[in-house]
């Protein structure tokens, strides 16, 4: 109930005040949503198989970010920023995929 | 699990790689946690440590909102910026090309007061006057002076209709340098003596070359359609010029991708002069004596 309280008040949040992002942070930022996404998805799945526990989802959330920027990050320094941004969507899209899929077949049975 | 095993079986076919990211979807956190709790005997649901920590989950949640709507609000605003640096390039080109445009006739205007007095300062004497009539041939080999005769006008514009070689791509339809160039080649070689395009004079240091879409002529875009002017023996130029590779190679286009294109005898063409050729670099070898013919 928080969480989606938290969820949707952070969507109005960034549709009303139009934060300013920074401009050497704004190449980091569709991977940090892809990253957040997928750590969603998880806590999800996780939820209704009624494994879900806050700190692990915290933790996965934050570090998923974390992570996903930091490679991005330095691959923009090793120059191969563009290629390593595809590696990342890719993995996380598997599991998002992967977590969707769990997600359906607990829901609808299918 | 039914389910993993069902998975499992679906994704043997893929690297391995790629399936364990399937199978490991779910961080083995939220396994491991509830593994835990599992040996602990009543996980009491409202003690304050666990409250924290919902309330951090909710924040969590807060933030991906926050960061999915920055995202897109950012990626709204950048669409129109992207736009907006293309009007401002084609603004400019568009006014270069008037500036060229401008200092083209100024420079044309200019040389017409040279000539002008370069007629007056060599009239006046017999040596003199010989002397003009010499630049004046060479002026008029070397595209220097507008010039009129009978000769031909081709026309050439883009497919309305796609031939068969360009079916699905209209971007096979379209003229292209390379066959204004044979066009040009093909005029050449049925012997014509002056060529325009598009009121462009083709001088010996004429380039037809392409940047992106656009077909440049001396470095100035032209628009369609393209107007090829040439002066010729009337007898003679238009067979030449129809029956030469040229005249067959704008029928395969025609035929091939739908280009189209008219090909007219003229009995009177005006050609423009071209803008001044300036040889910066090629001198004129020590010993010969310049043709007074063309």
């Amino acid at each position: 109930m928080i969480a989606l309280l938290g969820l949707v008040v952070g969507i109005a949040l960034g549709l009303f005040l139009h934060p300013v992002v920074p401009i050497w942070l704004q190449p980091y930022l569709p991977i940090a949503v892809v990253a957040a996404l997928d750590a969603v998805f998880g806590a999800v799945r996780a939820t209704l198989e009624g494994i879900f526990d806050d700190k692990v989802f915290v933790i996965s959330f934050v570090s998923n970010v974390l992570v996903a920027a930091l490679i991005v990050f330095l691959g923009d320094q090793l120059g191969v920023g563009s290629q390593l941004s595809t590696g990342v969507v890719v993995v996380l899209a598997v599991r998002i995929f992967s977590n969707a899929a769990s997600i359906r077949r607990q829901l609808f049975g299918a | 699990m039914p389910a993993a095993a069902q998975t499992r079986s679906r994704v043997d076919a893929v690297p391995q790689l790629l399936a364990q990211i399937w199978d490991e979807a779910l961080d083995p956190g939220y396994a491991a946690v509830a593994a835990r709790r599992s040996d602990e005997v009543d996980p009491s649901d409202a003690s304050p440590s666990r409250r924290r920590r919902r309330l951090g989950a909710g924040l969590s949640l807060a933030l991906v909102g926050l960061l999915l709507a920055a995202a897109i609000v950012q990626a709204d605003a950048s669409r129109p910026a992207v736009a907006q640096r293309r009007l401002d390039l084609i603004a400019r080109i568009q006014a270069q090309t008037k500036r060229y445009d401008a200092v083209t006739r100024q420079a044309a205007a200019l040389q017409a007061d040279v000539d002008r007095l370069k007629s007056a300062a060599l009239g006046a004497t017999a040596a003199g006057q010989l002397l003009d009539q010499q630049l004046g041939r060479l002026e008029l080999g070397a595209a220097q002076l507008p010039v009129i005769g009978p000769g031909l006008r081709i026309t050439l514009d883009d497919a309305v209709t796609l031939g068969p070689g360009a079916a699905g791509d209209p971007a096979l339809g379209r003229v292209l340098d390379t066959d204004l160039q044979m066009v040009v080649n093909g005029l050449w070689a049925a012997g014509a003596e002056a060529v325009s395009i598009n009121g462009q004079r083709l001088t010996s240091l004429s380039a037809i070359r392409s940047a992106g879409d656009a077909i440049l002529v001396d470095y100035r875009p032209l628009t369609r359609p393209y107007v090829v002017l040439a002066i010729g023996d009337p007898k003679t130029i238009q067979a030449a010029f129809t029956a030469g590779p040229a005249g067959g190679g704008l029928r395969t286009l025609q035929q091939t991708y739908g280009v189209r294109y008219v090909v007219q005898g003229a009995a009177s063409v005006a050609l423009p002069a071209a803008p001044t050729i300036e040889l910066r670099y090629a001198r004129r070898v020590a010993g010969t004596q310049g043709q007074g013919s063309p």
